[in-house]
């Protein structure tokens, strides 16, 4: 487990820097040096006023299974939100008045959100796990376009 | 007189109590609340509402359960959102590196996706959803008893009506009708606010205003 900092509500009462047997927490760049944050160790946690400071478990138990009849159903939802998006797409770029392109805008934005919501309760919710690596196998496998950035897919299998 | 409750929050509308922030009296009927009347509390429109068969019990909706069957190949829209969604798991780990490389990926199917459809097709869509989809999904999710799921279809079948909504509004008054208004959309839920400071906490979700992205009017 590796200590991670809010920075959000961390209001620089500076007891993590008290209280750290490694210097782990002194940094400049608000985060915790993970080379020399200790496995075991919670003292910032717990000694951090504000609940700034949780620790981020290295391995993650995997998603609770899903049955086929939940995946199918998530993903006919999942293609119309894909529909939904290019609808939103097309009122940006051919919305005559601010507030149409603004309007696409937020839709946008709304329906990625509830597609990524989508995804992630059929199946992808952990970057680490089979599901993960499997589905960018097959876009590896896939036929893709020049612009396709294939070191970033192969890096990404490497490390998950 | 009958209560009406809101889809999207929960308020009920008592018509024994009217709507003192808006300068409903009470004793005013739902049914003679004025067509821009709006939640008090997320601020969704009369359509939103259902009458409550009696007080405190929503009255039953139908089910249709039917689930299709699943094509092969998954549009460059869903996997924008796969991936995407992946970044976003790495970003809760806090591992900026790799976010950013399913980030990278990501982008790539966005600049795929097509600019094919209007206003009507997007709204063809959510009816497609919110007549048989989202029901769908519930059943199969209660039978499997997954919860994860549940709650994802909670918060997205909302989410769902209030960008109907926001699309009827359009469709029907034109930008007349949101030019006084700012635009917020929840990061954690995708709910859309119209109003001058979004609520302290998400209608649906329950995040603090700060998840709220505000969506500015350009030239």
């Amino acid at each position: 487990m590796r200590a991670v900092r809010n920075i959000r509500l961390c209001t620089k009462d500076c007891l993590c820097l008290y209280v750290c047997p490694t210097g782990a927490t002194n940094t400049e760049n608000g985060q915790i040096d993970w080379d020399k944050c200790l496995d075991a160790c919670r003292a910032c946690v717990d000694a951090c006023p504000s609940g700034a400071i949780c620790k981020v478990p290295h391995n993650y138990p995997p998603q609770q299974p899903k049955t086929d009849a939940v995946i199918s159903a998530m993903n006919r939802l999942s293609r119309s939100k894909g529909k939904q998006r290019q609808a939103a797409r097309a009122m940006q770029a051919q919305g005559n008045s601010p507030i149409a392109r603004q309007l696409g805008q937020a839709l946008e934005m709304s329906v990625i959100v509830t597609a990524e919501d989508l995804a992630r309760e059929a199946g992808y919710m952990l970057p680490q796990s089979s599901e993960a690596r499997a589905f960018l196998e097959k876009l590896l496998d896939e036929e893709q376009g020049a612009e396709f950035p294939a070191d970033a897919a192969r890096e990404l299998l490497n490390r998950l | 007189m009958k209560r009406y409750r809101c889809t999207i929050c929960g308020y009920d509308y008592d018509p024994a109590v009217g709507d003192p922030s808006h300068g409903i009296a009470l004793g005013t009927p739902f049914e003679d609340l004025p067509g821009d009347w709006v939640c008090p509390v997320c601020g969704a429109d009369k359509t939103l509402f259902h009458a409550l068969a009696e007080p405190g019990l929503p009255e039953e909706t139908p089910v249709s359960a039917a689930i299709d069957a699943q094509p092969a190949a998954i549009s460059d829209a869903e996997k924008a959102a796969i991936l995407s969604n992946l970044a976003r798991g790495y970003q809760k780990q806090f591992r900026a590196d790799e976010a950013a490389l399913f980030t990278q990926l990501a982008d790539y199917y966005v600049t795929r996706i097509g600019h094919e459809g209007d206003v009507d097709s997007f709204r063809a869509a959510l009816k497609d959803d919110l007549s048989g989809g989202y029901a769908a999904a519930f059943e199969a999710a209660r039978k499997s008893s997954d919860r994860g799921a549940l709650r994802a279809l909670t918060w997205g079948e909302k989410v769902s009506r209030i960008q109907d909504s926001v699309l009827g509004r359009w469709a029907d008054k034109g930008d007349s009708s949101f030019e006084d208004t700012k635009v917020f959309v929840c990061d954690a839920c995708g709910f859309i606010f119209l109003g001058q400071t979004p609520p302290d906490i998400c209608p649906v979700c329950k995040v603090p205003a700060f998840k709220f992205n505000e969506v500015k009017r350009g030239a």
